[in-house]
C-alpha cells in the first residue's frame, strides 16, 4: 500500500516523462505525429496483401455489424498488439537506457518503465480514432460501445505495463533479454488471431481432437495466451458491434491483475538495487 | 552541541566484483546458483553526525569511499548494514542536467528535470524566472538544450538543482563549473543556504575550497573514517598524511 502511495506521488513525474517520450520522438520530422500511423498503414497493407489477397485468409462478416472488410478486421486486433508489442519492448529497454540518471538521482525508479506506458498509449489513441472512424465510414455502429471500449483499452494497457515492467527488470540482469523480446514478440503475433480467424484453429483443433491421448486440444492451450481474449474484446466490441462473453472479460481483468501485481512485486524486490545493477 | 540534520550511523557498503561479468542469460546458466564474487569493502563502519547549519566537507584520497557514501546519502544505493538518518528535506547533486533530453527546449527542461528533482509543477512555475535569470540563458531558452554551449548547459542545470530548496544539500565536485562570475555566485547561492540555517555537504578535492567554505569535515581513507570535526584541523591531519606518505 505505501508503495501504491509512492508511485501516486511521482505521478506528475510521470506526466513529465511522458510527455518527453512523445514531444522527443518526432523532432525534427517533417510529418511529425503522422509517423505513428505509417507503421499501422504499412502493416495493414503488407498483411492485406499476402494474407487477405494471396492466401485468402476469410474471417467471418461482423455480426451484427456485417461489414465485411479484411484491412478493418485485422486492423481491430493488429493496433492493441502494436500498441503491447511496443510497450513490452520500450519498456524492456527503459532501465538500461537511462542508466545514467539512474545512478545520478534518486526518484521513483518506476515511473521509467510506465511512461513508455503512455506514450504507446497517446499514439495508440491516435490510431484507434482514425480506425473508428474508418469503420463508421464502412458502415459500423461504434459509437454506442466507446465506454466499454475505452475500458477494454484500460485493461490491455495495465497487462502491458505489468508484462513491461518484469522485462525491464530482467533486461538489467541479463542484457540477452531484449533481443529474445525481439523473437518471442514476433512468434506471439502468430499464436494471436490477429492476422488469421481463431475458427481456422478452431477447426485444427476439431481434426486433431485430444493430444497424445489427453484431453487437452490445441485449443485449449491457445486459450492460455492473454492477447486471443483481449483481441476477441477488441474485436467483438468495434468489429461485430456487440456485448462480448462475460468469461471473455473476467479472463481478461485476471490476467491484468496478475500481471500489474506481479510486475509490481517483481520490481519493487529489485528498485533498490539497480543503480548497482546497471 | 547543535542538532545533527544527518546523522550516519554504523554505515557498511560493499559491493561485489564479479570475476566474469558478461550479464548474459548463458554464464548465468554455466554458473549454476551460485556465483563468482568477492566483496569489496567501499565503506567500513562508518558513522559521524552532520550538524544542522553547517557546511560538511567529505575529503579523501581517490578510492577512499567518498563518491560512494555521497550517493549512500542521496538515496542512490543502500547501505548493506547500518542506517542514515536525515532531518529534513534531502535534495542531491552529483550531476548537474542528468535528465535532459536534448530535442526539448530549455523551457521544457526545467520542468522536466525538476520534476525529477522532485519539485511540483506549481513551485517550478513560481521558481522559473528565478531559475532562468541564475542560468543566465534568457536569450536561449526557447531553443533546444542541444545548441547550448557545455558551459549554459551545466549552468542551466544547476540553476534547477539549486532552487529544489532543501534543508539538506548533498553536492558533488560541480562546483567547478561555469566561469569565475558564475562560480562567484554559486558561492553566494551557498552561503544564503548556509544563513538561512540549511545544511550542506560537499565533496571536494580542492583543499582551499573546502577550507574556504566548510567549517566541518570527515577524512575518509579506503573506506574507513579516519577523522570528523572541526574543518581546519581534519584537512591540515589529512595534508600532513599525504606529505608525510
Amino acid at each position: 500500500m505505501k508503495y501504491l502511495q509512492e508511485v501516486w506521488g511521482s505521478r506528475e513525474l510521470l506526466l513529465n516523462l511522458t510527455s518527453r517520450e512523445v514531444r522527443g520522438k518526432y523532432k525534427r520530422t517533417i510529418f511529425g505525429q503522422l509517423w505513428s500511423l505509417a507503421n499501422p498503414l504499412a502493416l495493414m497493407l503488407i498483411y492485406s496483401l499476402v494474407f487477405g489477397v494471396l492466401f485468402k485468409s476469410n474471417p467471418l462478416p461482423g455480426d451484427p455489424s456485417g461489414l465485411d472488410v479484411f484491412a478493418l478486421w485485422l486492423l481491430c486486433g493488429l493496433l492493441p498488439w502494436t500498441f503491447f508489442s511496443a510497450v513490452v519492448s520500450t519498456a524492456a529497454s527503459s532501465l538500461v537506457g537511462n542508466a545514467n540518471l539512474i545512478q545520478k538521482v534518486s526518484f521513483s525508479r518506476i515511473v521509467l518503465p510506465l511512461s513508455t506506458v503512455g506514450s504507446s498509449a497517446y499514439n495508440w489513441g491516435f490510431e484507434m480514432v482514425v480506425l473508428l472512424v474508418a469503420v463508421s465510414i464502412a458502415g459500423g455502429f461504434v459509437l454506442p460501445w466507446i465506454p466499454l471500449l475505452l475500458i477494454v483499452m484500460v485493461l490491455l494497457a495495465v497487462f502491458a505495463a505489468g508484462v513491461g515492467l518484469i522485462f525491464s527488470i530482467a533486461n538489467v540482469y541479463f542484457r540477452d533479454t531484449q533481443y529474445l523480446l525481439g523473437i518471442v514478440l514476433q512468434l506471439w503475433i502468430y499464436l494471436t488471431p490477429i492476422i488469421y480467424p481463431i475458427q481456422l484453429v478452431e477447426a485444427a483443433s476439431h481434426t486433431h481432437g485430444g493430444l497424445l491421448g489427453t484431453p487437452v486440444t490445441i485449443l485449449g492451450l491457445y486459450d492460455l495466451n492473454p492477447m486471443v481474449h483481449f483481441v476477441a474484446l477488441f474485436r467483438e466490441l468495434i468489429y461485430d458491434n456487440r456485448w462480448p462473453d462475460g468469461v471473455e472479460w473476467l479472463i481478461c481483468v485476471c490476467w491484468a491483475l496478475a500481471a500489474l501485481v506481479i510486475g509490481m512485486i517483481v520490481f519493487r524486490k529489485n528498485e533498490r538495487n539497480l543503480a548497482e545493477a546497471l | 552541541m547543535t542538532p545533527a540534520a544527518v546523522r550516519v550511523d554504523h554505515v557498511t557498503k560493499s559491493f561485489r566484483l564479479y570475476h566474469e561479468r558478461n550479464q548474459s542469460l548463458k554464464s548465468a546458466v554455466m554458473r549454476g546458483r551460485r556465483s563468482v564474487h568477492d566483496d569489496f569493502l567501499a565503506l567500513d563502519d562508518v558513522s559521524f553526525d552532520v550538524p544542522t547549519g553547517s557546511t560538511f566537507g567529505l575529503i579523501g584520497s581517490n578510492g577512499s569511499g567518498k563518491s560512494t557514501l555521497l550517493k549512500c546519502l542521496a538515496n542512490i544505493y543502500h547501505p548493506n548494514a547500518g542506517s542514515i538518518t536525515h532531518f529534513g528535506k534531502i535534495a542531491a547533486m552529483l550531476e548537474v542536467g542528468s535528465g535532459f533530453h536534448h530535442e526539448l527546449s530549455g523551457r521544457e527542461n526545467i520542468f522536466l528535470n525538476g520534476s525529477i528533482l522532485g519539485m511540483s509543477r506549481k513551485e517550478v512555475t513560481r521558481k522559473f524566472d528565478e531559475i532562468v535569470d541564475f542560468s543566465g540563458v534568457e536569450q536561449f531558452i526557447d531553443q533546444p538544450v542541444k545548441n547550448y554551449s557545455s558551459g549554459m548547459y551545466v549552468r542551466l542545470g544547476f540553476a534547477i538543482a539549486i532552487n529544489v530548496e532543501p534543508d539538506i544539500l548533498v553536492v558533488d565536485e560541480v562546483l567547478a563549473v561555469g566561469d569565475a562570475e558564475f562560480q562567484e555566485k554559486c558561492f553566494h547561492k551557498f552561503e544564503d543556504f548556509k544563513r538561512d540555517g540549511k545544511t550542506v555537504i560537499l565533496v571536494s578535492h580542492s583543499m582551499d575550497t573546502v577550507k574556504q567554505m566548510c567549517d566541518h569535515a570527515a577524512w575518509l581513507s579506503h573506506g574507513k573514517l579516519i577523522s570528523a570535526g572541526a574543518a581546519v584541523p581534519t584537512i591540515n591531519a589529512y595534508l600532513h598524511s599525504l606529505s608525510a606518505g
